[in-house]
């Protein structure tokens, strides 16, 4: 049988379909780089929080959006990443884009172990194992001396080849650029076969066996995957705050990566993203509500009557924890969601006037 | 040595039985039914050679070789492609995903190819565009062009029948099985399902094992039936000989 | 040095039976593990805190208005949000729970502040009851007790009374029970009730332990999951056996082996018992028609 193509197939998995879409990129580019120049010190600062949530957002929605197993341990696999890059910096003296990438690797392996267990869980009782598993990675590093115990470790400073990361401009235009390929790698994976794999396994699992896909294999690599990018993550951390310390990856930031997924739209990339600059810049600004300009100080006042002035920051969980309740019970599919109930209304409503005004002008 | 066969095929859960001792041969190129009421263990069965099910005892045999006992993925990479009754389609996806999906085990594409799938000369990218074009075809034959962009979930239940089997077919199988593809129809969609499979064993040469409550349907469409009752067979052979055997009418009419 | 292991083993195995038995009267009626379990005790000690000590009633006061409290929290959380989601898949009820035990830790934080506060209690954790040559805290006794004598009623509930016996109905065979006029709605918010109440037992008897504060609870969950999974998460008797078990394993591991990665066993047991037996020691799977 011959086949003759008919339409540019290509077209399906092009991430630029439309000339436009280049400038908006090159837009998009020159914003990203000229931002930190722009804005003060520690804006920068909250920048490349927002970043390193991004990307943890990025491998949330690899696991949990694509391939549907729930997480509530990713903190974990943050620590992982964060303290294999410090220890193999401060005691093997390891240069840091190699730190980095083995704060990768060593995630991925965790994270591959945590799956093989998890192939044999359905839905509760994997959320139970990772739960577990997150307090359990936390437990160890804060009673061993090796990684410094409860007081932490410092991190020690970072150089790129020549040059030496200091200040949060130069540390920022690191983060950045990784967390901008780590996207484009995240989107060209779901475009092709290991991404198209993950989704059917969310969808029907039986199916997908049945054509073919190696179930068992999928889940972990979406594992070791989601743990891969994670860990980076926390390397990244480490760098951007030059401390780490247990007390950082608690559970309730697990539940924080979880929301920020499920804000923005499981299974969606700019979903991901936004979800992830949101909750990033909550979570970084708990202590400081009493700023904001409206907002702050009827917040204050209504702490001072009702509630507890000092417990203000926890306001943040209050909101996230409010988020991810409407986000589920009125459009779970998070802002990607609205986003597409938008675009259908539009369509809805293009189509309704393409209508009306071809009964208006036929003849009848 | 037969294309395919089944032999001494049984599956209890717990208590129990649902195929006891079910025995068959397909040959290459055949059209072959089984039918029988509902609970009658046809499904089962089918479950049981893609592999969802371990058998219980018996064996199965596809080209010579045993395949009971082989995890599904294998035994879909052996050439073995399935609908479902209950439609199993990946419902968030589009057709075109759905049918690429079939593609899986032709395609190679892994995390680091495609991770790095930037600009068409790449691999992943080549290998993504091959393969749609491969499955074109089929979404022309199945009369899919119109909804080959849209999420399969928000088709209408005939339609979504049709991406199933389009699915299966993209997987450029050897024995398909179709798990009655004409639930929920009426005479003329009926008509129309038997006309696509006779059409599909004549173009593909696809050996078709075919599930069906519709009893007319089945003798006329296949070249041989199996007639099961409470998961035992009761009667097998060619269709006019099944039709009017005494055991399948009474299981058909029901004694309770 | 055993017996006071045990003992000690009985009474922690008791607070994370309660929890596991709590949430596995949910999970069966919504096949919904409840991670809010947890926050929803802990924001209910707070009350009878709150009772205690700003309006200084009595123990029995307070402890009653928690309780009430409780049972309300937990019929408004299934009935205003649980009940209407727009896509209730599994996933999204777990994480449905998840939002709104965020939200409640944040709420207790905020509310309360995060200083941990002693808890005063009738009965002392300083004080020791001696058992011939054994001394147990009186805390340790009324735990064993109180939670015993609570889960003993709850069983009771369940096999002996006609709501109970209609709620066990509900949980087996929705329709059949709809048919036979059972009100299935009412029973999966009654059962959201109880269940909260159960926590807020285990949560009233922690806090005189551990100081009170917004993460009062979470140990006892995670421990009350792990028991859970244990048992078999849709088998209240094992789940209940396994909360006692994962007591005195723990006892035992953290005085004689470690005490300092004493919680870890938890996570253990989860990855080894499910290594093993996917659906928990006595749970059974459920597979799903194709």
């Amino acid at each position: 049988m011959v086949i003759e193509p008919t339409r540019d197939h290509y077209e399906d998995i092009q991430l630029f379909t439309a000339r436009g879409s280049w400038i908006k990129l090159a837009l998009l580019l020159v914003v990203l780089v000229s931002l930190p120049l722009l804005l003060p010190g520690y804006r920068v600062f909250t920048l490349n929080y927002m970043a390193v949530f991004v990307i943890v957002g990025l491998g949330m929605n690899v696991l949990v959006g694509y391939t549907g197993q729930v997480s509530l341990g990713h903190a974990g696999f943050l620590a992982i990443g964060a303290y294999t890059m410090v220890l193999l910096m401060t005691r093997l003296a390891v240069p840091f884009p190699f730190a980095l990438v083995m704060a990768g690797c060593v995630s991925a392996f965790f994270g591959f172990l945590l799956g093989l267990p998890a192939l044999r869980l359905a839905g509760p009782y994997l959320a139970i194992a990772t739960l577990g598993f997150g307090l359990a990675v936390t437990q160890i590093i804060g009673h061993s001396a090796l990684f410094g115990g409860h007081m932490g470790l410092v991190v020690p400073d970072a150089m790129v080849g020549p040059f030496p990361l200091l200040g949060d401009v130069s540390k920022y235009y690191v983060i950045v650029g990784i967390t901008f390929v780590l996207a484009l790698g995240v989107r060209n994976l779901s475009v092709t076969r290991v991404g198209r794999a993950f989704r059917a396994i969310r969808d029907s699992e039986i199916a997908a066996a049945t054509m073919g896909v190696d179930v068992a294999y999928y889940k972990t690599l979406s594992f070791a995957v989601s743990a891969a990018l994670t860990g980076v993550a926390g390397g990244l951390l480490a760098l951007m705050t030059g401390f780490i310390s247990p007390g950082v990856f608690t559970f309730t930031l697990s539940l924080m990566f979880l929301a920020m997924v499920v804000f923005g739209g499981l299974s969606s990339i700019t979903g991901a993203v936004l979800g992830s600059i949101v909750m990033g810049y909550l979570n970084l600004e708990m202590d400081a509500f009493q700023e904001l300009p409206v907002l702050g100080p009827a917040l204050e006042g209504f702490s001072a009557r009702f509630m507890s002035t000092v417990g203000l920051p926890n306001f943040g969980w209050v909101v996230t924890g409010m988020l991810i309740v409407f986000t589920i019970l009125l459009e779970p599919r998070g802002l990607h969601g609205l986003w597409i109930r938008a675009l259908d209304t539009m369509k809805y409503s293009k189509s309704a006037d393409a209508e009306l005004s071809r009964s208006g002008s036929g003849a009848d | 040595m037969s294309f395919f066969a089944v032999d001494g095929l049984t599956m209890r859960f717990g208590g129990l039985t649902a195929l006891d001792d079910v025995s068959f041969e397909v040959d290459q190129g055949m059209i072959f039914s089984i039918i029988g009421p509902n609970g009658s263990g046809k499904s089962t069965a089918f479950n049981c050679i893609s592999g969802i099910y371990q058998p219980t005892a018996g064996k199965i045999y596809f080209e010579g070789e045993g395949i009971s006992g082989l995890a599904p993925h294998h035994i879909a990479r052996l050439g073995i492609a399935r609908t479902f009754q209950n439609i199993e389609l990946f419902s968030t996806e589009t057709t075109i995903d759905n049918l690429m999906l079939g593609r899986h085990q032709h395609m190679h594409s892994g995390v680091w190819s495609g991770v790095a799938m930037l600009g068409r000369a790449t691999s992943a990218a080549r290998e993504e565009t091959e393969n749609r074009e491969r499955v074109q075809w089929i979404i022309e034959l199945l009369d899919l062009v119109q909804v080959r962009d849209r999420p399969v979930g928000e088709l209408p239940y005939g339609t979504q029948k049709r991406v199933e089997l389009a699915r299966a077919l993209a997987m450029e199988p050897k024995l398909l099985l179709v798990d009655e593809p004409s639930a929920g129809m009426n005479a003329d969609e009926r008509a129309e399902v038997a006309e696509r499979m006779r059409e599909l064993r004549a173009e593909l040469g696809v050996t078709i094992l075919l599930i069906e409550h519709h009893v007319q349907l089945a003798i006329g469409l296949a070249d041989r039936v199996l007639a099961l009752n409470f998961g035992k067979p009761i009667a097998q052979g060619a269709p006019e000989e099944i039709r009017q055997h005494p055991e399948v009418i009474k299981a058909y009419l029901g004694d309770g | 040095m055993l017996p006071q292991v045990l003992a000690s083993g009985l009474s922690a195995g008791s607070i994370y039976a309660l929890m596991a038995l709590a949430l596995v009267i949910t999970y069966k009626t919504t096949e919904v593990p409840n991670f809010a379990q947890g926050d929803m005790a802990m924001v209910s000690a707070f009350i009878a805190y709150m009772f205690l000590t700003d309006f200084e009633t009595g123990f029995i006061f307070a402890f009653g208005a928690a309780l009430v409290f409780a049972f309300l929290l937990g019929v408004g959380f299934e009935g205003l949000l649980l009940r209407r989601m727009r896509k209730p898949t599994h996933l999204n009820l777990i994480i449905m729970t998840l939002g709104f035990t965020l939200a409640l830790f944040g709420f207790a934080g905020w509310k309360w502040g995060a200083d941990q506060r002693q808890f005063p209690f009738p009965v002392s954790a300083n004080e020791v009851i001696r058992f011939g040559s054994v001394s147990i805290s009186t805390l340790s006794v009324a735990t064993i007790l109180i939670a015993g004598i609570l889960m003993l009623l709850v069983f009771a509930f369940f096999r002996f009374t006609k709501l109970g016996v209609a709620m066990q109905a509900t949980q087996q065979d929705p329709i059949a029970a709809r048919i036979n006029g059972v009100p299935a709605r009412a029973v999966v918010g009654l059962t959201f009730g109880i269940s909260s109440v159960i926590g807020t037992v285990a949560a009233l008897l922690t806090a005189p332990l551990i100081t009170l504060d917004p993460t009062l609870m979470w140990d006892a969950l995670l421990k009350g999951f792990a028991a859970a999974v244990l048992g078999g998460l849709n088998t209240p008797v094992g789940a209940v056996l396994g909360g006692y078990l994962l007591g005195v394993i723990e006892n035992l591991f953290g005085a004689y082996i470690s005490v300092e990665f004493k919680s870890v066993v938890a996570f253990l047991i989860i990855v080894i018992v499910l290594w093993f037996r996917p659906s928990g020691l006595f749970g059974r799977h459920h597979e799903r028609k194709v």
